[in-house]
């Protein structure tokens, strides 16, 4: 299987992912320096161009790979364009890394137009040290007839903020959007979601949950906004948090603004604890509690990675998930990369 | 020979309300009892205190299980011992599929007892062994716990789950209840070929209807808290034609 991988030539042996999925071809950011061209793509002096044309389709799961490494300790804003052009089509998966546990703090802004009746999945997996602080900020926008389903693991990391813009700006363009995000220790994560329906006959779909532990601290907080012609609108959305201990805090926020009035929309929050009755019930059957309070976390979580259409990379991020429950990551002081 | 189970002079409470008002039961290896009595006397109660669920409190008395004291143990340490409760109301789990479910729980039991765990294939050998114990299809393996089952599906997986841990004492809490007549005599066909002379049975009921099926060799009538009554089988009959009344009444 190993034929099927194709790395960047130029990149050393430090900074390549260990466990390349088969039909993926990966590209590496390595602090914020494009490793290498390609035929989509056109390094900047930070950050990177992606341009998809007319009708084209990337048969690649194309992985771009941002690591951060002590050689530029200092803070890092860099950006990413990804354009695809109509009726073109593409699966991108974005990981973020950082290979030691300095301090580094990253500023990335991530730019994705998909034009009339392009098709984009993208998974962004972000696995980061404890000291790591990154924003991402994602601005979107969606054409006639386009398609997007985006879905955001965060699995671990310091200070991980997600901002969302997502705007749809033609009829019949379609947003699915889910996320995972898993904080525990110190860690802070925020999700800041703003998505705009300002045209008529548009759907979209969110469903964001946390697994939050220890002295973790989150935030969410998603907008759904429709126009005052954006009529025929379905937009939905949904947060469900699970609280493992006392300390672990989540401060959640959707709301809508609808200046429309033949829409279906809904929106909805919840946070919750594990379930006794599982628990105990799991027990009787002599699974240890520590084990049966995994499986549920694992069966929470499980409910955003289901959504991944890509079979192996689900199965992927679900077992890096059990690993990240499992406390294996923050045992890891130089390896988060290798885990992946 | 070692009895199975010992309780002797079995208080407990829930909300500072006490339901079990000093029981005393023994069972013995290869035997098979019975429990009935009226709702709300504690039958429930009995079982689930055994099982070990916390929000219960036990104020008097002692329990010994294959000569262990059971009330200092855990769910866990009760199951890997060779408790097995089946649920009245079988816990739906969603997001955990039952062939995991499963897995982790054999394999626990494996690692408790000393044993490797068993490879994919083998543990899939098995399941499909126990699953045709109570007919089961086994495409139910690959759906979440008990998720969409209906009442039948729920106890017959029960019974499943009881075929892959061959436990020592099983203790079936109205196993009968939501059941039709065809799932009925699954459910106990299931549960009379996992009997042996080396494990034992407590079935809760409220109808002989499953007597019929699991013959009993002791039978006891709970009220308020209490064993009123212990004689063999034909008690369960007297009761479906008689009530509880005169029991009460004596």
């Amino acid at each position: 299987m190993s034929e099927n991988y194709i790395y960047s030539p130029s990149v050393s042996n430090e900074f390549r992912c260990r466990v390349p999925l088969a039909g993926s071809r990966q590209f590496f950011i390595v602090d914020g320096q494009v490793q290498g061209g390609e035929k989509f793509i056109v390094p900047q002096e930070t950050g990177l161009d992606f341009r998809l044309g007319k009708g084209e389709t990337a048969s690649d799961l194309l992985q771009f790979i941002s690591v951060r490494s002590k050689e530029r300790k200092e803070n890092l804003s860099y950006r990413s364009r990804f354009e695809l052009e109509e009726s073109s089509s593409a699966r991108i998966l974005l990981c973020s890394h950082t290979l030691s546990s300095h301090h580094f703090m990253t500023d990335e802004s991530v730019s994705i137009h998909l034009k009339a009746n392009a098709d984009l999945n993208m998974v962004v997996m972000q696995n980061e040290h404890d000291n790591s602080s990154h924003r991402t900020d994602f601005d979107v926008r969606l054409d006639a007839g386009a398609v997007l389903k985006m879905h955001l693991i965060t699995l671990h990391g310091g200070e991980i903020s997600n901002r969302l813009n997502i705007r749809l700006e033609g009829p019949a363009a379609e947003c699915e959007l889910s996320g995972l995000y898993l904080a525990d220790g110190e860690q802070k994560v925020t999700t800041d979601v703003k998505l705009s329906h300002n045209v008529p006959g548009c759907r979209s779909s969110q469903l964001f949950k946390g697994v939050l532990d220890g002295r973790s601290l989150t935030r969410f907080d998603g907008l759904i906004y429709v126009a005052p012609d954006a009529q025929k609108t379905e937009a939905y959305q949904a947060n469900h948090n699970l609280l493992i201990s006392e300390d672990a805090k989540i401060y959640t926020r959707p709301h809508l603004e609808i200046y429309a009035d033949d829409v279906k929309c809904s929106h909805g929050a919840t946070v919750g604890s594990l379930n006794a009755e599982e628990l105990f019930y799991m027990r009787t059957r002599g699974i240890a509690l520590d084990e049966a309070k995994l499986l549920q976390q694992l069966a929470f979580a499980y409910q955003v990675l289901e959504k991944i259409s890509n079979g192996q990379l689900r199965e992927r991020l679900y077992d890096l998930t059990e690993k990240r429950l499992r406390g294996e990551f923050s045992r890891c002081s130089d390896c988060s990369r290798h885990c992946c | 020979m070692e009895n199975m189970l010992e309780i002797k002079d079995l208080h407990a409470c829930i909300n500072g309300k006490e339901i079990l008002k000093g029981i005393n039961l023994t069972v013995g290896a290869g035997e098979v009892h019975a429990i009935m009595g009226p709702n709300g006397s504690g039958k429930s109660t009995l079982a689930t205190v055994l099982a070990g669920k916390e929000n219960y409190e036990v104020t008097r008395g002692e329990v010994f299980f294959r000569g262990k004291n059971l009330l200092e143990m855990s769910p866990e340490e009760r199951s890997w011992a060779g408790l097995f409760l089946g649920f009245q109301y079988p816990v739906e789990i969603p997001g955990v599929t039952n062939v995991n479910f499963m897995k982790a729980a054999v394999n626990e039991h494996r690692r408790q007892n000393q044993m490797p765990e068993l490879s994919a294939a083998e543990y899939l050998k098995l399941m499909r062994e126990k699953m045709a114990v109570v007919e089961m299809d086994p495409a139910f393996s690959s759906r979440g716990v008990n998720v969409g089952f209906s009442g039948g599906e729920k106890k017959r997986n029960e019974i499943f789950q009881m075929a892959m841990l061959d436990p020592k004492l099983a203790i079936l809490d109205e196993t009968d209840s939501g059941l039709d007549v065809d799932a009925l005599r699954i459910v106990a066909n299931g549960v009379n070929k996992l009997k042996n002379p080396d494990n034992a049975i407590i079935v809760i009921t409220h109808y002989q209807r499953l007597l019929d099926y699991i013959i009993p060799d002791i039978v006891h009538v709970l009220y308020k808290g209490r064993i009123i009554k212990t004689a063999g089988k034909e008690l369960a009959r007297e009761v479906e034609t008689r009530g509880y009344d005169w029991l009460i009444n004596q």
